[in-house]
């Protein structure tokens, strides 16, 4: 099979998550060591693996998931060689190594079941009854996989008081600690029909990054709750 | 003993040493970067205001010999003699800068230093690290300057704009460069909470060549006879704090202040795969054969021996038996499946990776920011960051592409007016644009699609109203038609921008840009830009029996475009 192709066959392993290309995702599954990944997001697998969509562990964590289309979590367990994507977004991969980070809903693709995880309403968002930005916070030693619109961007915030602002449709992931606000840059003239399309913003702040991707999600992100 | 500093400390030079005849030396280096290291004779408003008290290799002295360039030696990149009783009293102060010559970033330098060598001795050293740096292209590194007395700074400030921004921030005279400096006032470095004194003892390991016995190269003069009338008198009260010498700038030019890691030529952490091993003995998952070492994070220990079966293995294995579980004939030690991985196992950083190891911050790495002081820069084929700067130069962007900023911008609709409007409305080339103003930087991205800067300068550039992202204020647009017939509707549209400044266009995927020759056709659904001086006819393809019948080609309307060489077309692998 010397065809072009063939170029495209896996790479040896050397670590239990990599990236295949850049779209693509390949975890080393082991028995003990189980993967929440998104559901629907597998494209392949070899060997064992075997999918509990949305185990009863997490269902009870999934009932406060309220990301809107409820993006569930499937619970993969076996061994084997197992493929993520994600209709083509960027795959990122993060060993945590003991950090933390929070990730939109939206752009978690897959984590180590292991990891201690929750779903938090982000503070300072809610700005109106029942409304708020919802994302996952993942902390402890093991890897992550995150996906993202296109080539992502990451911004260190500066570690002063100096803010960053960042549409929330085109936010990814950023470091916990970082100490987030809303902004809202509407004007009076908006409500005529004359805004900028910039109305809502994030604004972080403190030491840490900020994952960025080049394309808003048509998703609405600031979702109602129920 | 050499007294460490860090970024804001400040001291009396009379606390360091009793001599007035120093020795600066200056060490910085980076992969690919020469360094012009150079020092600036400032005036009491910082200012250059005598030419001769810059010192650099074309004026290797000032007047009087106070200052004056040594050269290179003993491990300095660069190195001067400073005679601070001979330095004459206009000249309050003394900055010492590094700037790039060419190109690069200050982050990607190494590690480096400026010490202060008196009577063969080092008495002062202020290690830097390019890390702590990120678009700069120069650095002021550190200052000697008079308040009761001579003091030394160690600074560590960057500039954007390199050697011309700072000679423009201290006043001096340059040819006048196209590209403003994006921010011509000195920031205040974070000072904020270090001490204002470090404990002296901190020695971090010197540098090998740090060995202040060698220290002073025979042109630098030791002076053995200390001058004791030195004119900061002793046995004063401890200095005081930190002295404010700069204006505190909220926000400076780089996004960056402190960069967590930037190491030169960082690599993201995914060791490099192990070699090639033996094709019968492919690891297993999650083991490495035993010859590598461990990869980040993951990975069992190689304690695996001999061939272990594993998952994995390619047919044509002769050895052990493939198979997907322990096989029950397996040697003594099982493979590593059921095997929990030993996260907590620190890992080793693979050779020749980045020495931070792994973390969020490590992982992401390869996706930070880059910049290069220029006022539009592409951050990935499908990001690009203006600086706004601090001139008052708004840029137009699409409404809603903004996707990330930093510092004070506003944005705000920007209405086409009544007869752009109509004109919009008409045509078809209508664009929903928002104007950015202030002092920052905005991140501009929509929907994925590739972005490509084009830098007009007084030429014109036709493009599609819907492939426009963001341009300067400063560029002029109107909407030309295209004349043409068998046009259902009777002319196709475009706008045309001109001037000076900068356009980017959007395009779906990777474009092909076409030079222009007397046969070249576009689909005029794909076109995406063309340099103005083309002249554009539309031509069709008339067939009767391709049109009489049903079955049509669908490339009816092309575009043909005629022009000098020189002139080109940008087409996108997608048709609207």
């Amino acid at each position: 099979m010397n065809q072009p192709l063939a170029g495209y066959a896996p790479a040896p392993v050397t670590a239990r998550m990599e990236n295949h290309g850049d779209h693509m995702l390949k975890v080393a599954m082991q028995t003990g060591n189980d993967l929440y990944a998104r559901v629907g997001s597998m494209v392949a697998y070899e060997g064992f693996v075997q999918y509990e969509p949305s185990p009863s562990a997490v269902r009870q964590i999934a009932k406060d998931w309220v990301t809107g289309e409820g993006a569930p979590l499937m619970k993969c367990t076996g061994d084997g060689l197992l493929y993520l994507a994600d209709y083509g977004a960027n795959v990122v991969v993060v060993n945590l190594d003991g950090d933390g980070i929070s990730v939109n809903a939206t752009n978690l693709l897959a984590f180590d079941a292991h990891l201690s995880w929750g779903v938090e309403r982000v503070k300072g968002l809610a700005k109106f009854a029942g409304q708020g930005l919802w994302n996952t916070r993942i902390s402890g030693q093991g890897w992550v996989a995150l996906t993202s619109r296109g080539t992502p961007i990451v911004v260190d915030c500066g570690g002063g008081e100096d803010e960053t602002y960042v549409d929330p449709d085109a936010l990814v992931a950023w470091s916990p600690n970082l100490r987030v606000k809303g902004k809202r840059s509407f004007k009076a003239q908006s409500l005529i029909g004359r805004g900028s399309g910039e109305a809502y913003q994030m604004a972080f702040s403190g030491q840490g990054v900020v994952v960025v991707q080049p394309s808003e999600d048509s998703t609405d992100r600031l979702r109602i709750r129920g | 003993m050499a007294r460490e500093f860090q970024r804001g400390h400040k001291a009396r030079v009379s606390d360091l040493t009793a001599g007035t005849d120093l020795y600066v030396g200056v060490q910085i280096s980076g992969p690919g970067l020469s360094f012009d290291i150079s020092c600036f004779g400032l005036d009491a408003d910082e200012r250059l205001s005598d030419d001769r008290y810059f010192v650099f290799y074309n004026q290797p002295e000032s007047p009087e010999e106070s200052l004056r360039l040594l050269g290179a030696q003993a491990g300095d990149t660069e190195s001067f003699r400073v005679t601070l009783d001979r330095v004459p009293q206009q000249i309050q102060k003394l900055s010492f800068t590094a700037t790039i010559d060419g190109d690069g970033q200050m982050s990607q330098a190494g590690p480096g230093y400026l010490r202060i060598v008196a009577g063969g001795e080092e008495v002062a050293r202020y290690p830097f690290d390019g890390s702590e740096f990120s678009t700069e292209r120069a650095v002021m590194l550190g200052d000697f300057y008079r308040k009761d007395g001579w003091r030394f700074a160690a600074v560590g400030q960057g500039f954007d704009g390199g050697l011309e921004a700072l000679l423009k921030n201290f006043g001096g005279e340059v040819a006048e460069e196209e590209e403003e400096p994006p921010q011509p006032e000195p920031q205040q470095p974070q000072a904020a909470a270090v001490p204002g004194f470090a404990p002296p003892a901190q020695a971090a390991a010197p540098p090998a060549f740090a060995a202040p016995a060698q220290v002073p190269a025979p042109p630098a003069p030791a002076p053995a006879p200390f001058p004791p009338a030195s004119p900061a008198p002793r046995g004063f009260t401890p200095p005081p704090g930190p002295t404010p010498s700069a204006v505190p700038d909220v926000h400076a030019a780089q996004t960056i202040i402190a960069p967590l890691h930037t190491p030169p030529g960082g690599s993201p952490p995914p060791p490099p795969p192990p070699p090639p091993g033996l094709p019968g003995q492919p690891p297993p998952y999650g083991h490495v054969p035993g010859q590598v070492p461990p990869p980040p994070g993951y990975g069992q220990p190689p304690y695996a021996p001999g061939p272990p079966p594993g998952y994995g293995q390619p047919p044509h294995a002769p050895g052990p038996p493939p198979g997907y579980g322990q096989p029950p004939h397996a040697p003594a030690p099982p493979p590593g499946y059921g095997r929990p991985a030993p996260y907590g196992v620190p890992p080793t950083p693979p050779p020749g990776a980045a020495p931070q190891g792994t973390g969020v911050a490590a992982a992401l790495q390869r996706f930070r920011e880059t910049g290069t002081g220029h006022r539009w820069t592409l951050q990935n084929s499908k990001l690009v960051r203006v600086d706004l700067g601090t001139a008052d130069q708004p840029v137009l962007a699409r409404q809603g592409s903004m996707v990330l900023y930093q510092g004070k911008v506003d944005f705000a609709y920007k209405g086409a007016g009544f007869a752009g409007r109509i004109v919009g409305n008409a045509t078809g080339q209508e664009m929903q644009l928002m104007r950015c103003t202030g002092k920052g930087q905005v991140f501009l991205a929509e929907e994925a699609a590739m972005l490509h800067p084009i830098e007009l300068q007084g030429d014109a550039v036709c493009v599609s109203a819907e492939n426009v992202l963001a341009f300067d204020e400063s560029l002029q647009y109107e909407v030309r038609r295209i004349e043409g017939h068998g046009i259902p509707g009777g002319a196709l549209f475009t706008m045309q921008f001109q001037g000076t400044g900068t356009l980017v266009v959007k395009t779906r995927g990777v474009p092909v840009v076409l030079p222009v020759t007397p046969t070249t056709f576009a689909d005029c659904n794909a076109v995406v830009a063309w340099s103005a001086a083309a002249q554009v006819i539309v031509s069709s393809q008339v067939r009767m029996r391709r049109n009489a019948y049903p079955g049509d080609t669908g490339e009816s309307v092309n575009l043909q475009f005629r022009a000098a060489p020189g002139s080109f077309v940008v087409v996108q692998p997608y048709e609207i």
